[in-house]
């Protein structure tokens, strides 16, 4: 390790510019991760927080479920009896609307039963309530925006008037802020028609899809079978939310090409350095250095000057993150910056591996005869 | 301690390339006495250094370092054994980049498995003895040639090694130097009853040594003891 040292000081200048590469790309795979896990959970936070286990949409509805499937009151109550099993609707739609202050926004209406495990509170004002079918309870987000309680939301181009009542936490759907609603009221903008601006007299009592806490012995496949639906885990759903599978994939790909760029960068680099430092080698090799220890050596520097980068780049995109705050959909927690950066450290000394054979094929007795 | 070389045969290369740089050599390098090894260039004696200091295999032939034959050792047995009692300094290229001439030695110490830190008076007074003493944080590729061979000569010393072997220590230096340097070399060679070897061209090497072997009367089979 002594020797390491004493090289990288005296070499100072090209393992800085080295660092630099890797600060860089780190720092870049830092927050590429942080948009990813921003990305989606602007995208699904949603979805994440429903406290459900399972979505039962119509069985039809092979993709985009939430825009597609429609469930009706005979598959809910179906489910609703099913044991182990309980059962809540759910309906999911992408509105716009304008407030009386004239704050215009737009909003993803989610349509629960007031009082199901669906009902998420209210963390000021009141939550929902079966005797108030227009009240509202918005997330922090439309908060953010500008909606208060107190406002009295007018869904664009249908007319249904809204009250927001409460207010809840973070949560968004299709990087859309979420209105909680009753399940009633859901239905009327669901299927009003757009333009008429006149409420539906009796909108068909359907939904999005039933949501389901099942229990460990529940027959799912068999309820699926008797109620013609299709039940998925709740995070298979989260491919159902617009863009989500698209925008994960992208981002995944771009970490993945980040996390190829690494080892070659360092591998490179390492390349270059052991060409340029055989002499040395030789001469550390005639000296009797051992080959471990001249693998070690080598890999300790590789250590420390990709280490040293990775700290320095995730300092950088987590310094990133607190600029940015809640502007764009970034998050970067502790967890996932610590194992992006640990990859991108493993994914550089794998960089380094193959540079050693380099390193221990070095041959002594090149220092003989050097200057003759 | 004692270093012979008995019947060593050494062929370099590949192919058509491949040559015969040692054939049947039989020499003994006596205990605690200064050798210079002389002859012309490609007589051999770079060969001969390198069998000697168990960085060259020979095809043929035994070395003996104090009556163990080293010929055979793995290249891990080798490399052991030249940082544990072989010193070595080579006629070039021999230092490492970027470091003082006091790291020079401090490097060495650690390749060697040796606390730097309890090394470093010792360096430091080996440096001083080279001429090196207000020159110890100064980069050693920014020195002169003879500056550099002096540290690679203290570096050599520095772990008291039992064979020494040098390659034209004085080829880059003065008159006055070259005597310091040879003075060193003898010093410390009756100091620590070590075999030293040093191929040179030098007559104020040749002069001061206790032996000398030249490699031409060598290959032709006869030794010159002086």
């Amino acid at each position: 390790m002594y020797l390491a040292l004493l090289e990288l000081k005296a070499a100072r200048g090209r393992f800085l510019l080295m660092g630099s590469v890797v600060v860089l790309v780190a720092a870049l795979v830092g927050i590429v991760s942080g948009f990813t896990t921003g990305l989606g959970d602007d995208t699904i936070s949603a979805l994440r927080r429903l406290p459900a286990t399972h979505l039962a949409f119509d069985r039809g509805a092979d993709s985009d479920q939430f825009a597609r499937s429609l469930v009706g009151e005979a598959e809910l109550d179906g489910w609703r009896e099913r044991d182990g099993v309980e059962a809540a609707p759910l309906g999911v739609s992408i509105a716009r609307g304008t407030t009386d202050r004239k704050v215009e926004v737009d909003f993803a209406a989610f349509g629960v039963e007031p009082g199901s495990f669906l009902d998420p509170g209210a963390a000021s004002g009141t939550a929902l309530s079966a005797g108030e079918p227009s009240g509202v309870v918005v997330s922090q987000q439309l908060v953010k925006d500008g909606v208060r309680v107190g406002d009295l939301l007018t869904v664009d181009r249908l007319g249904v008037e809204l009250e927001v009542t409460g207010t809840t936490g973070r949560s968004s759907y299709g990087h859309v802020p979420v209105a909680y609603l009753p399940v009633e009221t859901w239905q009327r903008i669901r299927f009003a028609t757009p333009g008429t601006r006149a409420a539906v007299a009796e909108p068909p009592h359907q939904y999005s899809a039933v949501a389901l806490k099942a229990g460990a012995g529940a027959d799912l496949t068999g309820a699926d079978r008797a109620l013609t639906t299709r039940t998925v885990t709740v995070e298979d759903a989260y491919a159902a939310a617009p863009g989500y599978t698209g925008e994960r994939l992208t981002m995944t790909s771009i970490q993945a090409f980040l996390y190829a760029i690494a080892p070659l960068v360092v591998g490179a680099f390492f390349a270059v350095w052991t060409v340029q430092r055989r002499p040395e080698l030789a001469l550390l090799r005639a000296m009797g250095a051992s080959r471990a220890r001249l693998l070690g050596h080598t890999l300790a520097q590789a250590a420390i000057v990709v280490t040293a980068g990775a700290v320095v780049g995730a300092a950088l995109a987590a310094a990133l993150g607190l600029a940015v705050g809640s502007e764009v959909p970034f998050s970067l927690p502790a967890g996932a910056l610590v194992a992006t950066m640990a990859t991108v450290v493993l994914v550089g000394l794998a960089g380094t591996a193959v540079t050693l054979r380099k390193v221990t094929t070095v041959d002594p007795m090149t220092m003989l005869g050097a200057g003759r | 301690m004692s270093l012979d070389l008995l019947d060593v045969t050494v062929r370099l290369g590949r192919g058509e390339s491949r040559v015969t740089a040692l054939s049947g050599l039989t020499v003994s390098f006596a205990p605690a006495a200064l050798t210079a090894l002389v002859g012309p260039s490609g007589s051999g004696k770079s060969t001969l250094l390198a069998v000697a200091g168990a960085l060259l295999r020979p095809d043929a032939g035994r070395v003996l370092l104090n009556g163990a034959d080293i010929a055979g050792l793995s290249p891990a047995q080798q490399a052991r054994l030249r940082r544990e009692r072989i010193g070595y300094v080579f006629q070039s290229g021999n230092l490492l980049s970027g470091l003082t001439a006091l790291e020079q030695l401090l490097a060495a110490a650690s390749v060697a498995g040796r606390s730097p830190r309890a090394v470093r008076a010792r360096a430091i007074e080996l440096l001083t003895e080279v001429g090196l003493g207000h020159r110890l944080r100064h980069r050693a590729d920014q020195m002169s040639g003879g500056e550099r061979q002096r540290i690679a000569l203290a570096r050599a010393l520095l772990l008291e090694p039992d064979v020494l072997l040098v390659d034209e220590p004085t080829a880059a230096v003065d008159r006055d130097r070259a005597a310091g340097i040879v003075d060193l070399l003898a010093a410390t060679t009756r100091r620590h009853s070590c075999v030293t070897v040093v191929a040179t061209h030098d007559p104020v090497v040749v002069d001061a040594a206790d032996h000398v072997v030249d490699m031409a009367r060598l290959r032709a089979g006869a030794d010159s003891p002086r």
